[in-house]
């Protein structure tokens, strides 16, 4: 086996497990009766899309050399410069998810509060019970 | 009609992943070159012979963050900004930040030896969170990941010492809510620094301008001294950093003061 077979496989052993994470915490969303598991749950589903996301700016090792970070760490000549766009890793998707995340961590201060009114309110956190329960 | 159901829910799981993994074989193994657009990020985040264009910042990621595409953090800064005061406003009447009977801090909290060792690593946790935040614009970090570590110590501090210690101290949450606001005036101020800079001399500039531009030569410089600052990024990082070690202290002081005092939640 060849090193490119495997770097291809590991790859694709972390999409196949990101993928196996996205559809266990879609099922958490939505089946689990619990107001607290359900946003873990939801944490859990942004964090792959944003793993997922930050994937689609990732590039392919080339001869055995890895991809960089979008760093630039030496001093800037045009051969470094050069040396750096043929390797760095796309920063966009990296930066969108800069953005998602702040978001994210919002809408769980959000909800976080929201639950704890819920608790104060019905005395309950299970959503079926909260189903039931009237005003 | 529930059998029905589940087998067709893992037929299509199973058709579905089938189809994934044929899209992975052909798609989703990343190429050698990146985007185009990529590729000029990439190849102006910092290059002294692209002066019009260029960030003068190695760190792409907070290049594009705080210059090619500052409105949007800036809107994503104002976005926490309202869950906090969403939170504050929800959370109106479940928490009292007024010391209730006597509060001792000799016998409140864990033991001596896990508070000598909070006092002892507290001032290395600030330095690492403003060494991530302040060198935001020069090696991954920022203003967000170095306020996010600074939050840390008033959550130990709650943990380790008592709920009301930070209170006994001082910090409160509008105290905080204050700096929170500061830091979030701060970077509306420099976002439109340039632009007054350009109103004061006379000359075009833009809103959110950092380096000179085509047409707009007003600009921050790159370094003071030697010493990069990326024009306006370190600034920004700064604010940054100030408005969410603030904003998280809030956040931590409302939800383990929670329940304790006011009138309830009704």
């Amino acid at each position: 086996m060849d090193a490119e077979f495997i770097n291809t496989y590991l790859l694709l052993v972390t999409l196949t497990s990101l993928l196996a994470n996205a559809i266990i915490s879609i099922y958490g969303l939505f089946f689990k009766p619990h107001y607290t598991k359900k946003v873990i749950a939801l944490t859990i589903l942004s964090d792959t899309m944003n793993t997922f996301a930050i994937y689609l700016g990732y590039r392919t090792w080339v001869n055995g050399v890895n991809p960089r970070p979008p760093v630039l760490t030496s001093t800037p000549t045009e051969k470094s410069i050069s040396e750096f766009t043929a390797r760095a890793v796309d920063p966009l998707p990296q930066a969108l998810v800069l953005t998602a995340v702040v978001i994210g961590l919002a809408v769980t201060l959000f909800l976080v509060f929201l639950g704890y009114i819920l608790y104060t309110h019905y005395k309950t956190l299970d959503m079926r019970e909260i189903k039931k329960l009237k005003g | 009609m529930r059998r029905i159901t589940e087998l067709a829910v893992i037929i299509s799981l199973i058709l579905g992943v089938s189809v994934l993994l044929v899209l992975a074989a052909s798609i989703l193994i990343p190429g050698v070159e990146v985007r185009q657009l990529a590729f000029f990020y990439l190849y102006t985040t910092i290059n002294p012979w692209f002066q019009n264009y260029t960030v003068n910042s190695p760190e792409a990621v907070t290049a594009i963050v705080w210059d090619y595409r500052g409105l949007d953090t800036l809107f994503e800064t104002s976005v926490f900004y309202l869950a906090l005061i969403a939170g504050l406003a929800l959370a109106r009447g479940l928490f009292s930040e007024t010391l209730q009977g006597s509060f001792n801090e000799k016998t409140s909290g864990l033991s001596t030896i896990v508070k000598t060792v909070t006092r002892v690593t507290a001032p290395m946790i600030i330095a690492v969170g403003a060494s991530i935040g302040l060198h935001g614009h020069l090696t991954p970090g920022g203003g967000f990941q170095g306020g996010a570590t600074i939050a840390v110590i008033p959550l130990v501090f709650i943990v380790v010492y008592s709920a009301f210690f930070l209170i006994a101290r001082g910090v409160t949450s509008n105290k905080m809510l204050v700096l929170r606001s500061i830091g979030l005036l701060g970077i509306g101020f420099i976002s439109i620094a340039t632009f007054l800079i350009g109103l004061a001399i006379g000359r075009f500039a833009y809103v959110f301008q950092n380096m000179p531009k085509p047409g707009a030569i007003v600009g921050l410089p790159a370094d003071i001294n030697g010493a990069l600052i990326s024009g306006t990024l370190w600034f920004f990082n700064l604010f940054e950093m100030i408005a969410v070690a603030a904003g998280f202290t809030i956040a931590f002081i409302i939800l383990l003061l929670a329940g304790r005092g006011g009138s309830g939640g009704r």
